[in-house]
């Protein structure tokens, strides 16, 4: 069970610590003070202790600091993390179903439909720094989930070296100066593969400490970044950044901010950087291969890639391969510019993007069309999405005997909330081809026709 | 219920002027489709009932600053509470708007 080493760990000599920093140093601002790393390698310690006996932990966790502790802890216990943003009854019961012996690590008191184990940590510095143990580079850290086209979570596995030779790359590509740690904020949560790299892995091996508190509202970001000592790193997203923006008033002096999980429109960069008077930086990547390369988004469309990352074209798609790290099929269409740089040409078209959330359109589908009663379905997504904060997807709907809000009700479970339809059209038959095909401009041309007032 | 029960549009079904306010906010500023009327004072905002999601949770919040005049934090757990329904998120403007 847990305990058991994968047999690629024991053939593999290679091993990486679980913290490359100093035990004085810095790692988390928790609770409105510091936490070295010996606090942080206690605490982990204390609460692997604790773990019970399980194959996997699904990490729950909304409190950074718990999240980072429980992570630890269950590395040192060999119990791979499950990372899942999808947080809900249903979600977490096909988690537990499909890897058996797992338990939830949780930091309130969460109902969940798993065996759980509170996180209790405290942050304190003892008296005498344990010493900082060795992990095999080949040993299961984590598994992260994207949505595929079956409508069922796709798993990624992320092995410690991989983890750890990113977050090594990340403190080159950005600079971060051993002389100088930085503060970061992060308003993504830990469990996303963009949160979890940049605020919980980071300061476990490079110049970084990162804030633990809440950080979603604009008030809260003002109120973190007033909290902790300069030079400050803003990590969040377009829609935080647009809010920060909306809301007024300046941030503290910032060494950097940085965008992922959406595109940043050249217009919101500009602005940023003269309001914040600091670089705004983009980070691209995918939960699958994690943080890739970056730009700073007004010097234009190419993309630098990260150390030790490399990009090779295989017919039509990119394989992106790094150390540690099993290569991995792009979901980005991308051109190589040379060695080191490339620009993104688009997405393929089956996936949606919407709040940092992906799905696979197909897999959406199919989800609605096996539901009790319905014949047809497809979802449809508007052309502004992305442009539009309040724009979302909508479904239209062949269900006979069924309401729209039946239909709605039970998506509701399936689907995670970011792609809930925001409309539910029943209609008497979808505008399929010949071929049984759907064009997309048909299905628009028919809700537009429904709309239209008779 | 009011006196002006002979109108259909301000029969209010339940809901009381500062919760109408604040249903108007959320359907202007979500453009949500549904009725202001619609949404009962009870019913939940995020995840079921309403189903609204992270996204608007930061597009309200600049709402409710804008229209209101105090800024949303999330002190966590007290946050799903304010938000839980049109009822508790009324009763959270209503103590803390300065204008």
């Amino acid at each position: 069970m847990g305990s058991a080493p994968e047999a690629s760990e024991l053939a593999s000599p290679a091993q990486e610590p679980l913290i490359g920093r100093l035990p004085d140093a810095v790692l988390f601002y928790w609770q409105n003070r510091p936490v070295t790393a010996a606090a942080f390698l206690q605490d982990a310690l204390r609460l692997a202790q604790e773990l019970p006996d399980a194959t996997h932990m699904v990490n729950l966790c909304r409190d950074r600091y718990a999240f980072a502790v429980a992570f630890a802890a269950a590395l040192l216990r060999r119990q791979p993390c499950l990372l899942t943003g999808d947080h809900s009854r249903l979600g977490l019961a096909a988690l537990a179903e499909r890897f058996p012996g797992s338990f939830a690590a949780v930091n309130a008191a969460d109902c969940v439909p798993l065996p759980t184990c509170p996180v209790r940590a405290n942050g304190e510095t003892p008296a005498i720094a344990p010493p900082v143990p060795m992990i095999p580079a080949s040993r299961l850290a984590a598994v992260v989930f994207t949505s595929g086209s079956t409508g069922a979570p796709v798993a990624h596995r992320k092995l410690w070296g991989a983890l750890v030779a990113r977050s090594r790359a990340a403190a080159a590509q950005f600079t971060l100066d051993a002389a100088a740690p930085c503060a970061i904020i992060g308003t993504v949560p830990p469990q996303h593969m963009y949160g979890f790299e940049l605020t919980v892995l980071l300061p476990l091996h490079a110049p970084a400490a990162s804030w633990c508190g809440p950080a979603f509202y604009p008030s809260d970001v003002h109120a973190a970044l007033a909290a902790v000592p300069a030079s400050r790193i803003l990590v969040t997203t377009p829609l935080q950044i647009r809010a920060l923006l909306h809301a007024g008033s300046g941030l503290p002096s910032l060494r950097a901010a940085i965008s992922a999980t959406a595109p940043l429109e050249r217009a919101l960069a500009d602005e940023a950087e003269q309001r914040w008077h600091t670089p705004m930086l983009e980070i691209f990547g995918a939960t699958e291969v994690g943080s890739i390369a970056s730009r700073r988004t007004l010097d234009g469309e190419a993309w630098t890639t990260y150390p030790g990352v490399s990009l090779q074209q295989a017919a039509d798609a990119t394989m992106v391969s790094a150390p540690w790290a099993e290569p991995v099929e792009l979901a980005d269409r991308i051109e190589a510019l040379d060695a080191g740089h490339f620009r993104l040409l688009g997405r393929r078209t089956d996936l949606v993007k919407l709040g940092g959330r992906r799905a696979s359109l197909s897999g959406l589908n199919r989800i609605l069309t096996e539901l009790d009663g319905v014949t047809d379905g497809a979802f449809l997504v508007p052309d502004d999405l992305n442009e539009r904060v309040t724009a979302r997807l909508m479904a239209v709907v062949v269900a006979p005997c069924r309401s729209p809000d039946s239909i709605l009700a039970e998506l509701r479970g399936r689907v995670d909330p970011l792609f809930l339809p925001r409309r539910v059209i029943c209609v008497d038959a979808l505008p399929r081809n010949e071929l049984g095909k759907l064009p997309r401009q048909a299905l628009q041309a028919l809700v537009a026709r429904l709309d239209r007032p008779a | 219920m009011t006196e002006l029960g002979n109108s259909a549009s301000q029969t209010l079904d339940g809901q009381t002027a500062p919760e109408r306010a604040v249903a108007e906010l959320l359907v202007n500023t979500l453009q949500l489709e549904v009725a202001v009327d619609a949404i009962d004072p009870d019913m939940r905002l995020f995840g079921e009932g309403l189903g609204l999601d992270s996204i608007d949770a930061l597009e309200l919040a600049l709402a409710i600053t804008r229209a209101y005049g105090f800024e949303l934090r999330s002190d966590d757990e007290r946050n799903q509470q304010i938000f839980a329904s049109l009822r508790s998120l009324t009763g959270h403007i209503e103590a803390h708007r300065t204008k």
